[in-house]
């Protein structure tokens, strides 16, 4: 690790903060080009059945509609919007516009109009009707019809079954997680344009442009060359904006009506018809020793991936893998079954099926503690993985993981100790704490192909402009690169130019933001350009001044010989110097291949209040603890963190797509999905143990995703802790909580008559 | 339909469509697209305005409903080029993300701080109830009004 960092680890403001406090940046939805029409989805409004009449004359009849398409007049082509490099295997069950629904959300249609307004109410206009077909919204019945039971997938490391039929002592725990809406501000949207020469242009808050790209390619068959993706100022995706999912329709319809077409959706657009939070049923069974070791660990889990299947292997396979890598398990086998449903469609969502795992794994470690009648920290910690074990299923590494640092360290901030098992207020208003643990990754390398191309060149005036395809989500993606660049080259942020992805210029990455890869391998990437960068500017200031290259300087801006300060030149005037004499360009561009994909660590500790009489919880107080290896923007790992447990408390307590078994979706607008607000928000607070990692750019390691990993389950633990109760289906809400005390009084009262 | 509003301390006279929410006239026939549409049902509060004084959701109101009343947005905030303390205190606090929440948190504050120059960490709060943000958790913004506060 390097020590006296400048810009690195450093509270940088992130480089658009001024525009967006001003009002002034643009997002999709903000722009306007000549011509541009709008366009407006019909969405199924029955769960499954097949269009045997569709009338759109009604609405094509009225003044200022241009056109409107069905499955009659759009390509059949089916894709997977997953597919985010051209040579993936995947599953293709997804047209533009389909006659067969699958959902209550399925596109059906899509009119287009010279306004909106027109659009909104030739759309109410177009006639359907269904052959209705049977509908199945319970996983657990899904996997009993062939039909809706789609794979298998297995983990599986040494000999678990054997061990836990043996076991004296094995524990057992089902837990459900709920579809979730990502609930990022800015609802989904996109803009696309043709262009003169048969080419099309499209803008969209997007996760990967060249995904983007091969999608609305392969849909529209077009060569990729003729498909331009541009990524707009991201108002929130949180995995929601990952899967191209407006980007192929816009892009046809525009395309078709040869003009700029605009398609925004609204909020229930937005929930029922983009993506969502896989839902999952986990069953798990474990094997412990007295003190509490465990022995091994056999896990199931139910995947309900929705109408389509989009990541759902995906998905299950992320899932399955962090299993092998928080404890220490060398007998464990995870087995997930992926299924259908006629619900919402399941994709990306922030931690990418860790939220899931851990809430199954972390409320049962709870109950296991419980049930061995032990501090549930301890238990975790006697189990948790140690720094550079391997993972057991021949994963990558683990780098140095610090999860125990983690848990010592936020028992004694948290004062942990002191406030579990506090002897409990009888009292209407019951507190408790709990605590739980959670790994995620940094990229895809041992998993899948993962690489970035980046160029970096110094300019004549003495700034650095870096040629990319970053995609900012929000998160401060630009200000990270350039303070990595920065610190390289010892220039002013403020010099350092790094637009987003744009795939006409940027050069090649070959999976966006996804995976939690962007610190980690995207600037590794940018940290190894920049060294580059560096010794060609060296080599070349050591001959002109005739010198050796370690003799050579760079400070803050300006290059000198060693001892010779007084005869110092900016790096612009020694780049114009460099120019002349040699004719070349202080650029490089390099393609850097991730090297390693360490795990990361959070552990969360949370304190509720349960008010007994309505069952409503408020989380009081948070600590997050994270193995980060090195923040190179505190600030931001810092607001990272702190919306990734607002997200969680959600998951843990308020927000579910919840489908009947009609398929009809309650929790599909904000009045009746409710997402956390200020009130209800403790402040958080963030713990970070910054020990480096070898291969992150100057130690770093992620934490988007897994910020948001373990905060569900120590809530959820806390809650059962403080009740001496057991609900493991989230959201936690007051009427399962209620339930739950009704049946632990009637237990206790049973308990008492037979005494 | 004509309509007169009086927005950012300018008055226009406009011809729309009776049927237009004061946020489409706004951000369509005014180009003021920092007030933002997160739901369209008065949940998320990105579209935030104040009017005469109130913070209130664009989205809710008819424009007509806004005739004689003075309407601030986001873009009235700098003055002169230069940005209001409380814009100052989100950036020095970290108090943005994605930013799109951030036009109508910034007018929530700046309502609350208009009637109440002092107000408690519980008033701030309550002040944003209306405004969700999914990026921040909301600590940061809290911080960045009791910023402006203390000074």
């Amino acid at each position: 690790m390097k020590d006296n960092l400048k810009y690195v680890g450093k509270d940088i403001p992130m480089h658009d903060i001024s525009e967006k406090v001003a009002g002034k940046i643009k997002y999709a939805g903000d722009m306007q080009l000549p011509g541009m029409l709008y366009a407006k989805l019909v969405l199924s409004d029955i769960a499954h059945g097949r269009i045997i009449k569709i009338d759109t004359s009604k609405a094509e009849a009225l003044a200022g509609v241009v056109k409107v398409f069905t499955y009659k007049n759009s390509p059949d082509t089916r894709y997977n919007s997953h597919k985010w490099y051209v040579g993936l295997e995947v599953l293709e069950d997804e047209k533009l516009f389909t006659e067969h629904v699958r959902f209550i959300g399925d596109r059906v249609a899509a009119v287009i109009a010279k306004d909106r307004y027109t659009a909104e109410r030739a759309a109410e206009l177009i006639e359907i009707e269904y052959e209705p077909l049977p509908v199945i919204t319970n996983p657990e019945e899904a996997i009993k019809d062939k039909g809706y039971s789609i794979s298998r997938k297995e983990i599986k490391s040494g000999n678990p079954e054997d061990i836990i039929n043996r076991a004296a002592l094995v524990f057992e725990d089902r837990v459900e997680t709920p579809k979730v809406h990502h609930a990022a501000m800015e609802t989904h949207v996109c803009v696309a344009a043709p262009g003169p020469g048969g080419e099309i242009t499209i803008w969209t808050p997007c996760q990967v442009v060249f995904q983007v790209r091969l999608i609305a390619a392969e849909v529209l068959s077009m060569p990729l060359n003729k498909v331009r993706v541009i990524k707009t100022t991201m108002g929130g995706s949180f995995g929601g904006k990952g899967q191209p999912v407006l980007e192929p329709v816009c892009a046809f319809l525009a395309r078709e009506v040869d003009a700029p077409v605009k398609l925004q959706l609204d909020r229930t657009e937005s929930i029922l018809a983009t993506r969502t939070r896989t839902a999952t049923i986990g069953t798990i069974k474990t094997a412990v020793d007295q003190e509490g070791n465990i022995l091994a660990r056999d896990i199931h889990m139910l995947v309900d991936t929705g109408a389509y299947f989009t990541n759902g292997d995906a998905v299950s396979m992320a899932m399955g893998k962090k299993a092998f890598r928080l404890y220490r398990i060398k007998d464990q086998k995870y087995v997930a079954d992926v299924v259908y449903t006629n619900t919402p469609v399941g994709g990306a969502c922030r931690g990418y099926g860790s939220p899931q795992i851990h809430a199954l794994s972390e409320i049962h470690m709870d109950n296991i503690a419980r049930a061995l009648k032990m501090d549930p920290a301890e238990l975790r910690l006697k189990n948790l993985v140690q720094p550079y074990d391997l993972d057991p299923i021949g994963g990558p590494a683990l780098g140095n993981a610090r999860v125990i640092d983690c848990v010592t360290k936020g028992m004694e901030a948290f004062r942990w100790k002191e406030r579990w098992q506090k002897p409990q207020n009888p009292g209407r208003y019951v507190r408790g704490v709990g605590m739980a643990c959670a790994t995620h990754g940094n990229g895809y390398h041992g998993g899948y192909q993962d690489f970035i191309t980046m160029s970096l060149r110094m300019t004549e005036d003495g700034g650095a402009y870096l040629n990319a395809g970053i995609h900012d989500l929000g998160c401060g993606t630009v200000t990270t690169m350039k303070q990595i660049v920065a610190e390289v080259l010892d220039i002013d942020v403020d010099k350092i130019l790094a637009p987003e992805a744009d795939t006409l210029v940027s050069p090649f990455d070959i999976a966006g933001t996804q995976a939690s890869r962007v610190t980690f391998v995207c600037g590794g990437c940018a940290m190894k350009v920049s060294e580059m960068v560096k010794e060609k500017f060296i080599h070349y200031a050591s001959k002109i001044w005739a010198c050796k290259p370690e003799d050579i300087k760079m400070e803050n801006g300006t290059v000198y010989k060693d001892r010779e300060k007084d005869q110092k030149l900016t790096y612009g005037e020694m780049i114009i110097l460099i120019q002349k004499k040699f004719q070349d360009d202080i650029s490089e561009t390099y393609t850097y291949t991730s090297p390693a994909n360490p795990a990361v660590y959070a552990v969360n500790f949370a304190e509720v209040e349960i008010d007994t009489y309505t069952g409503l919880v408020r989380v009081t107080d948070v600590l997050a603890v994270h193995d980060i290896g090195k923040a190179i923007n505190p600030g931001f790992v810092e607001g990272q963190i702190q919306g990734a447990i607002q997200m969680g408390i959600g998951l843990a307590l308020t927000e579910e797509i919840k489908a009947d078994r009609n398929g009809n979706i309650s929790g599909d607008r904000f009045s009746k999905y409710h997402v956390i607000n200020a009130p209800d928000m403790p402040d958080v607070k963030v713990l970070l143990v910054e020990e480096g990692d070898e291969h992150g750019p100057f130690g770093a390691k992620s934490v988007g995703e897994i910020s948001t990993c373990a905060i569900a389950p120590a809530i959820v633990n806390a809650i059962n802790a403080a009740l001496d109760i057991n609900v493991t289906s989230l959201p936690v809400t007051p009427e399962k909580i209620l339930k739950a005390l009704k049946n632990k009084r009637e237990r206790q009262q049973t308990e008492t008559i037979l005494v | 339909m004509a309509l007169e509003l009086n927005v950012n301390g300018v008055d226009y006279h406009l011809e729309v469509n009776p049927r237009l929410r004061l946020l489409d006239v706004l951000r369509d026939h005014l180009g003021l697209t920092g007030t933002k549409e997160g739901c369209g049902e008065g949940e998320c509060g990105a579209c935030t305005i104040i009017m005469d004084g109130v913070a209130i959701n664009s989205c809710l109101l008819l424009a007509h409903q806004a005739r004689g009343k003075k309407i601030l947005t986001v873009e009235s905030l700098a003055q002169d080029g230069e940005l209001d303390r409380l814009q100052k205190a989100f950036i020095d606090n970290g108090a943005v993300q994605c930013g799109y929440c951030t036009p109508g948190m910034l007018m929530s504050c700046k309502a609350l701080l208009m009637r109440n120059p002092n107000p408690s960490e519980e008033e701030i709060r309550i002040a944003i109830e209306g405004n969700l943000c999914r990026c921040t958790g909301y600590t940061k913004i809290i911080r960045a009004v009791k910023d402006v506060v203390k000074k």
